[in-house]
């Protein structure tokens, strides 16, 4: 695939990881190419927290590297992962509840010193989500799912990212909601960014992602284009409920 | 009636904050003066003073407990290490007396030393694990302190500590230690807000909001925690060298668990993560005491005559400080029930216990009839 010819934003080469002496990820590899956008699917206890903790540095693996923009960022802190270029939609969001949208927003710029364009940005956030241009000044706990949902999507964006990686976007989510919020990831994706979603809706995840590895006892399964996942009928048994 | 609480409220918001400032300063400056011209008594002086080493306390606690969200239970430590340094350098017991800014900075430095060194294996810990560690840590100083006799001479303390002498100027009466402590709560109060609004202050917030959320926006969590730690125990050294100086005597008794207690108290009372909340819970908690003993032991008798309950004056003589306590602890639970937020809470605080905010429902009322989006208001 022409693919194969780019450089990696993101890797996993043979990447093992133990919780002190129980291994999870074994021997895992993961390529997610700039401007892609790649799914990770899997059950509980697959694998796919760590391998998220993994990318941001919480977990550290004890054998296998890390790279990003073809460097292996292994032994590097989270903070300075996050300078270099890559942003997190944690699980449940997980906005501060109780500082307001903008305060909200300015600590996805943590990381950056650079106020002209800090300001320049959030118009850019606000352009996306004149949503949450009107709720600016609430507290981010009183905001319906949704608009948390952009919220937590605009914090991300915030830190001018080349790679964001989303855990379960969908969850919590009313099911109106959660075509709503694909399509907000396939939109960001166009600015540019590559997106690294762990889902548990398939289906949709699959739709929007241009590949997708499942992941299972910590061992990737099954990998290839998501057009293609979506047809394997082992894998809509698994987790399309087809 | 809730109305017209706000109203008030509102009133007080809209009057900007220099006024207060400006007022409060005003009235610490003066206060000494009512003194010198015979107002008041030498005691209230006295109050004033030691009010101020608990504002100062207060204000450092206040950035570990209200502005990072950590329940240090330990912090009397940090105040008995800036006490014992300046007594073992400036008294009798070892023949010392250094120049009171070195003693100052070794105060401060080793209270921060002892800070950072707690914090090490502590800040790992969350909640109740850091609150039990560093409650432990407390009382081993103070046994330490207690015990190590070659050094502290144990309980029978360190007396006869020698006033300081800053550029000339010797601190000895109660009036210059009132100014003395002013100048260093300026001083502090004005660094602690500059660093309240600064990228580090933000990180704080962050942090006791949600710490996993803080991690990945790029804060380096110990990194932060530690910090606030170290400075506030700087913070408590530099009042514990001023106490000591104040004082002129020090034993372990003066750095018992519960003075954690009340300067934890302080900062809840005024309201977490607020430095006039913990300027007016220090100056509440601790001269509301002396207040009312002051009331039923002098004021009302010689207002009501010498047929005012004679038992009662005895008993407030004798016995308050058994109930002091008591009275603490039920303040405190008034306040948790009726308003939790503080007195003097700051805005991030307010809006997080007092969801019904007259102010606060308007914009939720809002946002929850707003029929365009209803459907999805309900669902999630």
């Amino acid at each position: 695939m022409a693919e194969e010819a780019r450089i990696p934003l993101l890797e996993f080469r043979g990447v093992n990881t133990h919780y002190g002496r129980i291994p999870v990820l074994k021997d895992v590899n993961y390529k997610v190419y700039p401007g892609e956008i790649v799914c990770l699917l899997g059950g509980n206890a697959s694998g796919k927290s760590t391998t998220m903790k993994t990318i941001l540095g919480i977990v550290k693996p004890t054998t296998g590297e890390v790279f990003f923009d073809g460097a292996v960022i292994n032994n590097m802190r989270t903070a300075e992962r996050i300078k270099r270029g890559i942003a997190t939609v944690p699980e449940n969001r997980r906005l501060f509840p109780h500082l307001t949208v903008l305060e909200n927003l300015e600590m996805g710029a943590y990381t950056r010193s650079d106020t002209a364009e800090i300001a320049a940005d959030l118009e850019r956030v606000y352009e996306i989500y004149p949503r949450v241009y009107e709720r600016r000044s609430q507290r981010a706990g009183t905001l319906s799912g949704g608009e948390q949902q952009m919220v937590a999507f605009g914090r991300a964006l915030m830190s001018r990212p080349r790679l964001i990686i989303m855990d379960e976007p969908s969850m919590g989510l009313a099911p109106a909601l959660v075509d709503q919020s694909f399509d907000t990831i396939a939109e960001i994706n166009k600015q540019g960014v590559a997106i690294f979603v762990v889902e548990q809706n398939a289906t949709a995840a699959l739709s929007i992602a241009d590949r997708g590895y499942v992941l299972q006892n910590g061992q990737v399964v099954l990998d290839g284009l998501a057009s293609e996942m979506l047809e394997n009928e082992e894998l809509k048994r698994a987790y399309l409920g087809g | 009636m809730a109305t017209m609480t706000a109203r008030i409220l509102d009133f007080f918001d809209r009057v900007p904050r220099w006024v207060y400032i400006a007022l409060a300063l005003a009235f610490a400056i003066a206060f000494p003066m009512l003194e010198y011209f015979g107002l008041i008594q030498t005691l209230w002086l006295r109050v004033g003073t030691r009010v101020l080493v608990y504002v100062l306390l207060a204000v450092g606690l206040n950035l570990v407990l209200g502005e990072t969200g950590l329940l240090h239970l330990g912090y009397v430590a940090f105040f008995a290490v800036g006490a014992y340094s300046t007594a073992l350098l400036s008294s009798p017991r070892f023949g010392l007396q250094w120049n009171f800014w070195v003693i100052i900075a070794i105060a401060m430095g080793l209270a921060m030393l002892f800070g950072f060194l707690i914090a090490v294996p502590t800040l790992r810990l969350r909640g109740d694990y850091l609150a039990i560690v560093t409650l432990a840590f407390g009382e081993i100083t103070r046994m330490t302190l207690n015990n190590w006799e070659s050094l502290t001479n144990g309980p029978g303390g360190i007396p006869g500590i020698y006033p300081p002498v800053i550029f000339g100027w010797t601190v000895d009466s109660p009036m210059e230690f009132f100014y003395l402590l002013l100048v260093a709560v300026v001083i502090i109060v004005s660094l602690l807000n500059n660093i309240k609004n600064s990228r580090i202050g933000r990180a704080w917030n962050a942090l006791r909001e949600d710490e996993i959320a803080a991690h990945h926006s790029g804060v380096r969590p110990t990194h932060a925690k530690m910090l606030a730690v170290v400075m506030s125990s700087g913070i408590a050294g530099l009042a514990g060298a001023i106490f000591a100086y104040y004082q002129q005597f020090i034993n372990p008794t003066y750095f018992l668990f519960m003075q954690s207690v009340i300067v934890v108290s302080m900062v809840v009372l005024g309201g977490m993560g607020s430095i006039p909340g913990a300027i007016l819970g220090a100056v509440v908690l601790d001269a509301t005491p002396e207040v009312i003993r002051q009331a039923f032991t002098s004021w009302l008798p010689s207002a009501v005559g010498p047929n005012f309950l004679p038992g009662v004056q005895a008993a407030m003589q004798t016995e308050f400080d058994r109930y002091r306590m008591a009275i603490f602890g039920l303040v405190i639970v008034l306040m948790v029930v009726f308003r939790p937020e503080g007195l003097l809470p700051n805005k991030l605080w307010r809006r997080e216990v007092h969801e019904e905010d007259p102010r606060e429902l308007e914009k939720t009322s809002q946002h929850l009839f707003d029929f365009e989006e209803g459907k999805q208001d309900l669902e999630v």
